[in-house]
C-alpha cells in the first residue's frame, strides 16, 4: 500500500516488517523519529519487541550484541557523534559475526556543532567490517533495510543503511508499504548458526592468540566477499517479489558517456536531473551511483568506468589528509586497471549545504575544461572567510 | 559455497569460542580493595527515643509483612498504638527522605500496623530470655512503667506492676484525651503487654511503708508513678475554687464526667496538658483562651497538636502571664500583664520578663492551671547525687546494701516528657536491672553503651539480646549516603483528618485510618537508610559474577575468589548497606 510517510517512518516500517525481535538505541537528531516511532510501535503492541533503554549507543550497541547473540533479530539507529561512540563495538559486531542491522542517518560531526547531512560519520567507519548501502529515496530506505536482514543473516556480517539528514529522515515522500505476508516469504526467520545455549554454556570472544587470530580476520574478509556474491541473489529475489531493484550501483546513460559522475544519497537524485538536462542539452555524461560502499564492487566500477574518458567523483565527506572518501575507492578500484580515466574530485555539500543542480553542473563543467586533475580533491562552494 | 533456497550459502563462521570455564582465573587475586555487606544506623532509628527499627519496619510493612513490622516494632516499643497516635515523632525530623522531597509518615504506618494488628488479632513472637529467679515490682503503669516491666518480662523476670487508679495506663489512660487516644487503641496495647505476662495490680496505691515492705519479696523495684501534683502559679487567687488543675479536669473527662464548661476558660500554661484542657473545653462547648507566658514557638507543646488548636478556634496569647484571679458575682477577673523577650534560654526558648507596669483585666468564668507537673509526694523523687547512686540517661539508679536495686524513672527523671521518652526511661532501667542480676553493678555502663542505636542516647533491645541488629554498624547513615539516582520524587500521604466543625462537638479521634495500599505506598518511599532490602543491585551489578546467591539470612555473599574490588557494589547500594575497604 502506497502512502505518504517520513523517511523515519519507512525506517520504521521496514524494522516492523522485518519483524525484529530487540531494539535499543540511544535518540540523537536526526535520527530520534525513528526510534519514536519503534519506540511506539513496541508500546502499544504494532510490533512484538522488546525496545531496550540505554544510556548511550555504545550502551545500545552493546545491548544488542547480546540480545544477537542469543539468535534474535536486533536492530539500532543512530546517527554522527553517535555512531562515532559506538566505534569499538562496531568492530566487535563483525568480529562477533553479528547479522545486526542498523539506520544510519549521516549527519556532520562536531564542533562546530551541525545536525545537517555529512557521510563523513559513517565513511569513518568503513573498516569495521559492516556492510555498506547508501540510500537515495525513502521507498530505497524501506526496501534496503528488508534486504539488510536478508544479507546480513545469509554472511553473517552486520550491515548499516545509511540515510540522509533531513533530506531523507524528516521527508514525506510516497512509499510502498509492502504487505507483511510478503515480507515473511522474502525473509524467513533467522536460523543462527550459533547462539548462546545455557545447556552448553562457553564464552564468545575470549583471548585468541597470534596462532588463530589472522585466520578468524580471514573468514570476516571472506565474508564480505561472499557478502559481495550474494548481494545479487539477494537483489533477484527482492525484485522477484516486490518488482524493485537498486543494484551495487547504477550506472545512468553511462554507455557512451565521456564524463561520468560519481555520486551518492540524495546527491545522486540530483545528479540524475542534471545528467538528464545535459544529455538533451548534447553533453555526453554519465551518473554512476554508488550504493554498496561495503565490500566495495570493484569489478563493476571498472566496467561501468572503463570507457569514459574522466570521472567526476562528487564526495560529501572527507579524510583529512587525504581526498573525498568515494574518491579513494574509485581511485584504488581502478588503478590495477591498464588503462583508466583520470579521477576529479569536487567536495561539496559539506554539513548540510545545499548541493543543487548548479552545483553539479559547475562540477561537471569544471572537469570538462580540464584535462587532469591539478589536486587530489576540489573544494566546491566556499566562502571568503 | 553450498546452495540452498536458490541461493549460494557461504561457509561456516570461524569465531572464537571456550567452553573452559572462566572460573580458573581467580580475579580476586586483583583485589585490593574489599566490598562487605555492612548494615548501617537509619537517623530515624537513633533519632526515636525507643530506637526502634524504623527502616526495617517501612521494609517489612512495604512487602505487605505488617505482622513481621508489627513485630519489629514491639521489639523496642510496646506501644505502637499509642505512639502511633500521640507521640511526637522525632523520627520523622530525622528522615532522609525529607531532604529529597518528604519524610516519612512514620507515626501514620505505626498506628495502621497497630490496628491491623488488632483487627487480625495477631499474636507476636518475640525473642524471650530464659526465666531467671529475680522478680521486679513497678510502681506504676504508665508507659514508663508498663515498658520496664514489659522488657524485663522479655528478659525473663517475672514482674507485678502497681497501679493506684482502678485502671492501668497512667497518663495514657487518664490524661490525653479520646480524640488524641481511644481507649480501644490503649487497650490493645495493654492486651498485648498483659499477654507478654506481665501482671497488672490495679487499685493498689504503694506508699512509702508499702515500697519498703516489698524490699523482702522483690529483687528489683522500678518506681515510675509519673506526675500527677501540680505545680502552682504562685499569684493571689489561685486557691479560688474556680481554679482548677488542668491534669485533674482531663482525668474527670477521662473517668466520664460531663462538666460545664459554659463561658471562658482561660488555660495557664503552653505545654500538651494546656492544649488539650483547651481542646477539651472546646469540644464541651465552651470557649477558651490559652495564657502563655511566652511566644508560641516556645511552647512545648507538639506543634501539630497546637495548630490543630488554632484550627478549633482557641484563643492564643502569648507574652502573658497572671498577675491575679478575683471572684466577682459568680464570675472572676483575671489580671494579665504582657511579658516580652529578655534572651534565650539554653534550648532557643524565650526568657520573659514584665513589659512595664501596664496591665489587663478579663472576665472570665474559670481557670486551669497546667504549669508543669510534680511528683504526688516527695519521696517519689529519686534521691540526690551520691556515692549510692547511678545516674543514667532516662532514670536513676539506687544500689544501697540494705536494700533491692531501686530504679526511679518516666517523667520523675525525664528532662523531656513524653510519652516515648518514658517508654525509653523503662527499657533503660530494665536493661540495668538485667546487667545487674547478669554481670553485676561495675558492667552497667559499658553494657548500657553497647546496645545504644547509632550514637545514643536510644537503646535497643534487640541489640541488648544480641539480636540480628546486634550486626549492624553504629555508623548513622547521612543523606549524602544514599544513592538517589534510584528513587524518584513522591509525594507522601496528608494524614485524613476529621473536618474541623465535626472536630468540634465530639471526643471520637481527629486523624483517621489510612487504607494498607496508602500504607504500603508511603513505606514504600522509605529509603531504608543503612539496611539491606534484598534490592539485588549489588548482584545485577557485579561485573565479576562475584555476588552469590544463598540461604543465609542475608540472601547473598561476595565469592573473593573473583572479587576484584572494583566497588561497583558499593556504590550502586541505594542505601549505604555495603562498605568497601582496603585489604589488610
Amino acid at each position: 500500500m502506497k502512502r505518504v510517510v517520513e523517511g523515519s517512518e519507512a525506517v520504521a516500517e521496514a524494522v516492523r516488517l522485518a519483524r525484529v525481535n530487540v531494539i535499543s538505541a540511544y535518540p540523537i537528531t536526526p535520527q530520534t523519529h525513528i526510534v519514536e516511532f519503534l519506540s511506539e510501535y513496541c508500546a502499544n503492541g504494532t510490533m512484538d519487541a522488546r525496545f531496550l533503554r540505554v544510556e548511550s549507543e555504545h550502551s545500545a550497541l552493546a545491548a544488542l550484541i547480546g540480545t544477537a547473540t542469543t539468535g534474535v533479530r536486533s536492530f539500532t539507529a543512530t546517527s554522527g557523534q553517535g555512531l562515532a561512540l559506538m566505534h569499538e563495538l562496531l568492530h566487535w559486531t563483525s568480529g562477533a559475526r553479528l547479522p545486526i542491522v542498523m539506520a544510519e542517518v549521516n549527519r556532520a560531526l562536531a564542533p562546530g556543532w551541525n545536525i545537517w547531512v555529512d557521510q563523513t560519520d559513517s565513511l569513518a567507519q568503513r573498516d569495521t567490517g559492516w556492510i555498506q548501502l547508501y540510500c537515495e529515496d525513502s521507498q530505497e530506505v524501506l526496501d534496503t533495510i528488508i534486504q539488510a536482514y536478508r544479507l546480513g543473516e545469509l554472511v553473517d556480517l552486520p550491515v548499516m543503511v545509511v540515510l540522509d539528514a533531513f533530506f531523507l529522515s524528516h521527508t514525506y515522500e510516497p512509499v510502498d508499504i509492502p504487505d507483511q505476508k510478503l515480507v515473511d516469504d522474502y525473509l524467513p526467520p533467522w536460523e543462527p548458526k550459533f547462539q548462546l545455549d545455557t545447556e552448553k554454556p562457553c564464552a564468545f570472544g575470549p583471548l585468541v592468540t597470534p596462532a588463530f587470530y589472522m585466520e578468524m580476520r580471514h573468514a570476516i574478509a571472506g565474508a564480505m566477499e561472499d557478502a559481495l556474491e550474494v548481494f545479487p541473489q539477494v537483489e533477484d529475489e527482492f525484485e522477484r517479489i516486490f518488482n524493485r531493484r537498486y543494484g551495487e550501483v547504477e550506472a545512468v546513460s553511462c554507455d557512451d558517456a565521456e564524463i561520468i559522475l560519481v555520486s551518492s544519497g540524495t546527491a545522486a537524485s540530483t545528479s540524475r536531473l542534471v545528467v538528464k538536462d545535459l544529455r538533451a542539452a548534447g553533453e555526453k555524461v554519465g551518473l554512476l551511483k554508488i550504493k554498496l560502499l561495503r565490500p566495495f564492487p570493484v569489478d563493476i566500477v571498472r566496467r561501468v568506468l572503463a570507457s569514459a574518458k574522466k570521472v567526476a567523483v562528487i564526495d560529501r565527506n572527507f579524510s583529512f589528509g587525504a581526498s573525498g572518501i568515494f574518491a579513494q575507492e574509485i581511485r584504488a578500484a581502478l588503478c590495477n586497471t591498464m588503462k583508466h580515466p583520470p579521477v576529479f574530485n569536487y567536495i561539496a555539500g559539506i554539513g548540510g549545504r545545499d548541493l543543487t543542480a548548479d552545483v553539479i553542473e559547475d562540477i561537471y563543467r569544471r572537469a570538462k575544461a580540464s584535462d587532469f586533475p591539478e589536486r587530489e580533491s576540489e573544494w566546491v562552494g566556499l566562502q571568503e572567510v | 559455497m553450498a546452495k540452498g533456497k536458490g541461493m549460494t550459502i557461504p561457509p561456516s563462521i570461524l569465531i572464537p569460542c571456550s567452553y573452559i570455564s572462566t572460573e580458573s582465573n581467580k580475579t580476586g587475586a586483583w583485589r585490593f580493595l574489599r566490598p562487605r555487606y555492612e548494615e548501617k544506623t537509619s537517623p530515624c532509628s537513633a533519632a526515636c527515643p525507643a530506637g526502634e527499627d524504623i527502616g526495617r519496619v517501612e521494609m517489612l510493612a512495604t512487602q505487605g509483612l505488617f505482622k513481621e513490622a508489627w513485630e519489629t516494632i514491639l521489639r523496642e516499643n510496646p506501644f505502637p498504638g499509642v505512639c502511633g497516635r500521640v507521640c511526637y515523632h522525632p523520627c520523622e525530623s530525622a528522615c532522609n527522605r525529607g531532604e529529597f522531597d518528604e519524610a516519612i509518615a512514620i507515626h501514620t504506618i505505626e498506628r495502621f500496623l497497630s490496628d491491623t494488628a488488632a483487627r487480625n488479632d495477631f499474636k507476636p513472637v518475640l525473642e524471650r530470655l530464659p526465666l531467671r529467679k529475680e522478680k521486679i515490682a513497678v510502681i506504676g503503669s504508665g508507659p514508663g512503667g508498663l515498658a520496664g516491666a514489659y522488657f524485663l518480662t522479655l528478659l525473663g523476670y517475672a514482674c507485678d506492676v502497681f497501679e493506684s487508679m482502678p485502671e492501668p495506663g497512667g497518663v495514657l489512660r487518664w490524661g490525653i484525651p479520646s480524640y488524641r487516644l481511644p481507649l480501644s487503641a490503649l487497650r490493645n496495647d495493654l492486651s498485648q503487654i498483659e499477654s507478654q505476662g506481665v501482671r497488672i495490680h490495679t487499685g493498689r496505691r504503694i506508699t512509702r511503708d508499702s515500697l519498703e515492705d516489698m524490699y523482702g519479696i522483690y529483687d528489683g523495684i522500678f518506681v515510675c508513678c509519673g506526675h500527677s501534683a501540680s505545680g502552682s502559679l504562685g499569684i493571689p487567687g489561685e486557691d479560688l475554687k474556680g481554679v482548677a488543675n488542668g491534669l485533674d479536669f482531663l482525668r474527670r473527662v477521662r473517668e466520664g464526667e460531663v462538666p460545664s464548661v459554659e463561658g471562658l476558660s482561660v488555660i495557664i500554661g503552653g505545654g500538651n496538658t494546656a492544649v488539650d484542657v483547651a481542646r477539651s473545653v472546646i469540644r464541651f462547648g465552651g470557649k477558651a483562651l490559652i495564657a502563655y507566658r511566652r511566644r508560641r514557638q516556645d511552647m512545648p507543646a507538639f506543634k501539630d497538636e497546637v495548630a490543630m488548636l488554632l484550627d478549633e478556634r482557641v484563643e492564643l496569647r502569648e507574652l502573658v502571664a497572671p498577675i491575679k484571679i478575683a471572684e466577682e458575682a459568680g464570675e472572676y477577673a483575671m489580671t494579665l500583664g504582657p511579658m516580652r523577650v529578655a534572651g534565650e534560654d539554653t534550648d532557643g526558648r524565650a526568657l520573659v520578663e514584665r513589659d512595664g507596669n501596664t496591665t489587663e483585666e478579663i472576665r472570665i468564668k474559670r481557670v486551669f492551671k497546667a504549669i508543669g507537673e510534680v511528683a504526688a509526694e516527695s519521696w517519689l523523687e529519686p534521691p540526690e547525687k551520691d556515692n549510692d547512686i547511678k545516674i543514667l540517661n532516662n532514670c536513676v539508679m539506687v544500689n544501697r546494701s540494705d536494700h533491692p536495686a531501686v530504679v526511679f524513672g518516666g517523667d520523675l527523671t525525664a528532662g523531656f516528657k513524653s510519652v516515648v521518652n518514658a517508654v525509653a526511661s523503662g527499657k533503660e532501667a530494665a536493661i540495668a536491672l538485667d546487667i545487674v542480676f547478669r554481670k553485676g553493678l561495675d558492667s552497667v555502663d559499658e553494657e548500657l553503651a553497647n546496645c545504644v542505636v547509632g550514637d545514643g542516647p536510644a537503646h535497643s533491645m534487640e541489640i541488648h539480646m544480641k539480636g540480628e541488629r546486634y550486626k549492624r554498624s553504629s555508623h548513622i547513615v547521612p543523606y549524602e549516603e544514599i544513592n538517589t539516582d534510584y528513587f524518584s520524587f513522591t509525594q507522601g500521604i496528608t494524614q485524613p483528618r476529621l473536618l474541623k466543625d465535626e472536630r468540634l462537638c465530639t471526643f471520637e479521634e481527629v486523624d483517621l485510618k489510612i487504607s494498607a495500599s496508602v500504607a504500603m505506598r508511603e513505606s514504600e518511599r522509605c529509603f531504608n537508610c543503612g539496611l539491606c532490602n534484598q534490592c539485588d543491585n549489588c548482584y545485577i551489578y557485579c561485573p565479576d559474577m562475584a555476588v552469590v546467591h544463598d540461604s543465609s539470612i542475608n540472601g547473598r555473599h561476595i565469592d573473593f575468589d573473583y572479587c576484584k574490588g572494583c566497588g561497583i557494589c558499593v556504590v550502586e547500594c541505594p542505601r549505604n548497606a555495603m562498605s568497601l575497604e582496603e585489604e589488610d
